[in-house]
């Protein structure tokens, strides 16, 4: 990586990563290494129609510790519910468990028992009757007259409608006013995000203290033991959520299933600890998915391309209930749309429907990506019904920096940034790229690029208010210099991979002075955290939780000199914290120990007047404004016109994300985000049978990328720090996925300008792009 | 479908001699995980596609998930835990380490044992790189910085 600030310190350097050790020796802590005396395990039952009733659930036969059904679970709890609501809906709870199943994986039941292989062996034991319905997967078809109604009392399958942007007769007018038009229809269709590692719970109820502690695989604990307390009546002080090692999560682990609820209800009612590891193939029908939207949109130009509108109209599957999120996916869809562009007027329109699949909710990217594939799909149409260049066209239409900070038509308050510095770089590269010569003339090469501007850190929480997101965008950190010198962090976001451990470490270290070995960051334990609303979710873990974490260190390095300068009889103002010595800048010869200096505090000596002997600090954060980091991604791919099978040959990210803390951790996090992005351009789909029967339910029949899939990628950094996020940084967890996919959609519709405005559609796999090639007549002759 | 553990094993793991009542149908995977305790060899598909789950027998990688307990009788089983401890890392896990090639290090333990095993094989850092790491997910890292870290532990020249 090459950024253009160096800095001395630790922000901004690579560092190793504090807890990769223990990982790389077996010794992590995921949810499924952790056993406790007398744990039993558990098993839910699940529907196996899309659609339907559950007749009879009969556990006469079954032995087991526990069996609970239906009703019962439905008695013992409160529904689940949604945090982010739009407006006109009206569900916004959905029950533990209901006769009515509407999806294959809806959990109905839970079955426990001393073992995990006798827990599976009751299950075949219950006597469950299901009254199957007809049942519809695909958003479209749901919407025709007659289609089978996900809910009959509702009388339509369109769970809520509402525009977003400018409105419609603007951009109506807009539309006629423009010489070109480019209108297309784009497709999106389901992910599965597929952590490593699946969801999995630990429950253990103590009837002494009448607590219940909740070991899970969670990127949100607090809001997770919130909804646990909810759900099961019990007050938020009952309820602890610890969260260990997770082994990814991608958004799948944003939030609390039913399934976590069931183990915890089991485990209240036995008093023992109960255990659940979900197994893939539940992976692929129970837990949330991602995307599966259609987007008829419309992009509008001048004869010389200066882009005047941009509108989609979104239809979004919600599966069979609206998760968590909802719409959030499909409206940040809307917002998002007009990326680094100059677009004066710009909107969209939200249709978000029921069907008989699983809901879908965040994942990775969360609606940006399906903007960027749309919006960078018509701009690469648009350049070639112009004849201009894409990077030209590109170049003219954004915005320039001189013109940021601004509000776009969809209500960003875009911050900063060179956007247009991004696509020179990835240009620079691609113009330097001298690809090998195809091995054979049935071999077509092509590169393009996809530009993007990027939502991360939610959020000012008046700012989430507002669209219905219900939950705070602040975050605390606690930072505390122990009697030994040593440093203790504690933040209620969450690592799952991403590292934020190590960067949290490198933000207190550098504004203390001390080493990072000399850091400890607590995270994932409700009993230790300060209160965390949102947690681990939307690149929010570094600009929010790591802004925190800025400010409290900061203040406790002020207490440290305040209390320094006393003693020195010096201003604290002209002291200097340096590797565990604190001295009158410039003279290392004057000062004290740090160590002596804590010890004594703690002891509640050497304090001056009305300075309190702890040396913690706290603070809030609430950020001021989302923080917008962009990119330019640019791919080089091969297709091969005989088999369909598209290569990708080289990669270019241009990047800025803000001051950036740790350059290994951030190329780290684009590098995956790209092989995500990769997975959807050319392999990823959920697959469903058209009444709802899931078709993909194992790594066989849903490919995601392997090493031989993913090219080496060559990146350029540079930082524009985010105005209003202390210590600057902006989002980076998301952006390599949002791009990548439309960098490459685009490079395939370079190599095949015959089927290219048919490129429309995910993943770009070797059958679909055969059928094209083979309809466009490249098979001929 | 019987659940009485009946059938008696000795294996080797690790080095250490292990003596086992186990059930006809339990998977290697949840032998050395849950009755051993070795809970560095991760389970993630049980469908033997991820590799999360191998460890070597007799020095050949398996995946743990598709080999019964029971078939190990009489072998040597290395797991992740053979290879170096904290203070110590081998040099294959330092390499990981310095090259960043673990994010959430769900995938890491079947990862290294895989090139372990190729390295045991006589295999080159191409054959590992090319043939074997493709064996394996990881949703994480986009696998540029685990053949970096696979390119770096062969270019220390460690094969003897
Ligand atoms: S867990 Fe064995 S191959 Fe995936
Ligand atoms: S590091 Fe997370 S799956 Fe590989």
């Amino acid at each position: 990586m090459r950024t253009d600030t160096d800095r001395p310190g630790l922000v901004g350097s690579s560092v190793k990563r504090v807890n990769d050790p223990r990982l790389l020796v077996g010794r992590g802590r995921f949810i499924d290494d952790i056993s406790m005396p007398g744990m039993a395990h558990a098993t839910i039952v699940r529907s196996t129609i899309p659609s339907g009733t559950v007749t009879s659930f009969d556990v006469a036969d079954c032995e087991a510790l526990l069996v609970l059904g239906v009703d019962e679970i439905a008695a013992a709890t409160r529904p689940i519910p949604c945090v982010w609501i739009a407006p006109g809906q009206e569900q916004v709870e959905v029950p533990v468990a209901s006769r009515q199943v509407r999806y294959v994986g809806q959990p109905i039941g839970i079955v426990v028992a001393p073992s995990r292989a006798e827990a599976e062996d009751a299950v075949e034991c219950l006597a469950i009757d299901l009254a199957a319905e007809d049942g519809v997967a695909d958003s479209l078809q749901a919407l025709e007259p007659g289609a089978p109604l996900v809910y009959p009392e509702r009388g339509s399958n369109i769970g809520v409608e509402f525009p977003i942007g400018d409105p419609s007769e603007l951009v109506e007018e807009a539309m006629a006013s423009a010489a070109v038009v480019v209108s297309r229809r784009l497709r999106i269709p389901r992910i599965v995000p597929s952590p490593l590692e699946t969801r999995g719970v630990i429950a253990d109820w103590n009837p002494g203290l009448e607590q219940l502690t909740v070991w899970m695989s969670t990127q949100t604990p607090h809001h997770v033991r919130d909804h646990i307390a909810h759900s099961l009546r019990l007050r938020a002080d009952q309820v602890r959520v610890v969260a260990g090692d997770v082994g990814g999560g991608f958004g799948s682990k944003e939030h609390l299933y039913a399934d976590e609820l069931l183990v915890c209800l089991a485990a209240m009612r036995l008093g023992r600890p109960v255990k659940w590891i979900e197994d893939r193939v539940e992976h692929f029908t129970a837990t949330f998915h991602g995307r599966d939207a259609y987007h008829d949109a419309r992009l509008a130009m001048t004869e010389d391309g200066t882009f005047l509108a941009i509108h989609t109209s979104i239809t979004g599957n919600l599966g069979a209930h609206f998760s968590n999120v909802g719409t959030g996916p499909f409206r940040v869809s809307a917002v998002m749309l007009p990326g680094p562009y100059r677009l004066p007027v710009a909107g969209a329109s939200i249709r978000a429907v029921f069907t008989n699949t699983t809901p879908t909710g965040a994942y990775r990217g969360f609606g940006m990506q399906e903007a960027a594939w749309v919006r960078e799909r018509l701009v690469d149409e648009a350049a070639r019904e112009l004849g201009m260049s894409a990077i030209e066209l590109r170049r003219k239409n954004m915005y320039r920096s001189d013109e940021l900070p601004l509000v776009t038509p969809t209500f960003q308050e875009y911050d900063s940034g060179d956007y247009g510095r991004a696509l020179d770089l990835v240009d620079a590269r691609v113009r330097a790229y001298a690809p090998a010569p195809p091995a054979s003339a049935r071999i077509r090469q092509g590169i393009a690029v996809a530009t993007h501007v990027e939502f991360t850190g939610l959020g000012p929480s008046k700012a989430q208010d507002i669209v219905g997101f219900r939950l705070g965008g602040y975050e605390t950190a606690v930072v505390r210099m122990e009697p030994d010198g040593s440093v203790f962090v504690s933040s209620g976001v969450m690592g799952m991979g991403q590292g934020i451990e190590t960067t949290l470490a490198q933000l207190a270290a550098d504004r203390l002075g001390v080493p990072l070995e000399r850091v400890r960051v607590q995270l994932g334990d409700t009993g230790v955290a300060p209160y965390s609303a949102a947690g681990s979710i939307a690149s929010r873990s570094m600009t929010v939780g790591g802004g925190a974490v800025v400010r409290a260190s900061t203040a406790l390095r002020e207490k440290i000199l305040r209390i320094a300068g006393a003693k020195l009889e010096v201003s604290p103002s002209d002291l200097e914290l340096v590797e565990g010595q604190i001295h009158v800048k410039g003279d290392p010869r004057t000062g004290t120990s740090l160590e002596e200096l804590v010890t004594r505090a703690w002891l509640g000596l050497d304090l001056p007047e009305g300075e309190s002997p702890d040396l913690e600090c706290k603070y809030v954060h609430e950020p001021l404004n989302i923080s917008y980091p962009y990119a330019t991604h640019a791919a080089a791919v091969s297709v091969d016109l005989d088999t369909g099978q598209v290569a990708v040959d080289a990669y270019w990210v241009a990047h800025d994300s803000g001051v950036v803390v740790n350059p290994m951790i951030v190329d780290g996090q684009i590098m995956g985000g790209v092989a995500q992005g990769l997975g959807i351009a050319l392999f990823e789909k959920m697959l469903y049978a058209d009444d709802g029967q899931p078709l993909s339910t194992t790594f066989m029949d849903y490919l995601i990328p392997l090493s031989s899939d993913v090219p080496t990628m060559v990146m350029d950094h540079y930082e524009t720090p985010a105005p209003h996020i202390p210590g600057g940084m902006k989002g980076v967890g998301e952006g390599g996925t949002i791009v990548a996919p439309a960098a490459i959609g685009n490079a395939i519709a370079a190599a095949l300008p015959e089927i290219a405005e048919q490129i429309l559609e995910t993943p770009l796999s070797p059958g679909r792009l055969w059928t094209l090639i083979h309809k466009a007549g490249l098979h001929d002759g | 479908m019987t659940g009485e553990p009946d059938i008696r094993i000795t294996t080797t793991v690790n080095d250490v001699t292990v003596e086992a009542q186990v059930e006809g149908r339990t998977l290697l995977s949840d032998f050395l995980r849950h009755d051993v305790g070795l809970t560095g060899t991760h389970v993630a598909c049980e469908h033997g596609v991820c590799g999360a789950c191998t460890v070597l027998v007799d020095d050949q990688p398996v995946r743990s998930c598709l080999m019964l307990a029971a078939q190990v009788d009489g072998c040597r089983v290395d797991t992740v835990e053979s290879l170096g401890t904290q203070d110590d890392l081998s040099p294959l896990q330092s390499a990981m380490w310095a090259e960043h090639g673990l994010q959430c290090g769900f995938c890491t333990p079947g990862i290294l044992m895989t090139v372990e095993g190729g390295r045991r094989a006589g295999l080159d850092v191409r054959q590992v790189v090319e043939d074997a790491l493709p064996g394996h997910l990881c949703r994480c890292t986009g696998y540029q910085n685990i053949r970096n870290a696979i390119e770096s532990y062969f270019a220390q020249g460690v094969q003897a």
